[in-house]
């Protein structure tokens, strides 16, 4: 490990996390233990802060940001729990801190209490088996471009939600424990978030020349 | 075909789909998905749905980020 602390020049970082990632003894210092543990998630908090921040350039800066606090907080982080939802849980505060007030959005802070209508979404109505079959068909022939798109028109309180249960895997708990709010809350804007965005994938569908029947009767035609 | 057990169903879809349901109901869904063509449908969409978020949302970060990330932990450090 004495060797390890030595290699500091930019040039050997990548043989330093290398050797990080293959070194089975335990790391000799807190920064060694934050790069073996925390940095394996780079990849995928830059791909929820690109989300969030919809370009690349806020998302880098996110992230950066989010490992030097959870560095600088890492003598809290409890081992042998989620590290992962706990660095989400650093880059989300961080996010709202320095990004969300920057940002005006009418949404915020009555998304969840607004009515479905008003979203622009309905229940959908019953529908023939074979509509839907042809509807799970349509989705999976859609580029990835459209379903980002798609999750990136959606308020953002229901975007992350899905995020965070869709790609990440996280438990509803955990989420709630991101998002600070009630499971409740979060199986909701999961429900509401997810039904808003096969709505919209199903529509980007029919522009593409996907057939998929109308799905809903109170869905405006035009 | 579609007697008993599509309400349930229906109504604990999406809980289903991620693993938050309790045993017992993680059994009885999927048996009454198993029997049940509109109910294991609107399942599938549910699938397509969670796979296709998954895959489109699958990001690489730069290069430059995870240099500028490990110098700048090297700065605190010192």
């Amino acid at each position: 490990m004495s060797a390890l602390a030595t290699l500091a020049v930019p040039d050997d970082l990548r043989d330093l996390e290398l050797a990080l990632m293959t070194d089975t003894t335990p790391p000799a210092n807190p920064r060694d233990l934050f790069e073996e543990q925390a940095l394996p998630y780079m990849d995928q908090l830059y791909a929820a802060a690109m989300r969030l921040t919809r370009n690349p350039a806020d998302a880098a800066d996110l992230v950066q940001e989010t490992f030097v606090k959870a560095f600088q907080a890492f003598g809290q982080f409890q081992q042998g729990t989620n590290l992962k939802a706990w660095l989400y849980r650093i880059q989300t505060n961080t996010f709202i801190n320095n990004y969300r007030k920057n940002q005006r959005n009418p949404y915020q802070g009555t998304i969840d209490d607004l009515e479905d209508w008003q979203l622009g979404g309905a229940e959908s109505v019953t529908q023939s088996t074979s509509t839907r079959s042809a509807e799970a068909e349509a989705i999976d022939h859609l580029p990835d471009s459209d379903v980002k798109d798609a999750l990136q028109a959606i308020p953002e309180d229901f975007r992350m939600a899905v995020y965070f249960a869709d790609v990440e895997g996280l438990s509803y708990q955990e989420i709630a424990d991101i998002m600070k709010t009630p499971v409740g809350t979060v199986m909701s804007r999961l429900h509401r978030g997810r039904r808003m965005l096969r709505e919209s994938l199903a529509d980007y569908a029919r522009e593409r020349g996907i057939v998929v029947p109308e799905q809903s009767l109170t869905r405006s035609t035009k | 075909m579609t007697d008993c057990g599509c309400e349930k169903a229906k109504a604990e879809l999406e809980e289903y789909l991620h693993r938050e349901v309790s045993d017992a109901d993680f059994l009885d869904i999927s048996e009454h998905l198993a029997g049940c063509d509109d109910c294991s449908t609107e399942h599938l969409i549910g699938l397509k749905l969670t796979e296709k978020v998954r895959t489109a949302c699958q990001e690489k970060a730069p290069e430059e980020l995870r240099a500028s990330v490990l110098s700048r932990l090297g700065e605190l450090q010192s």
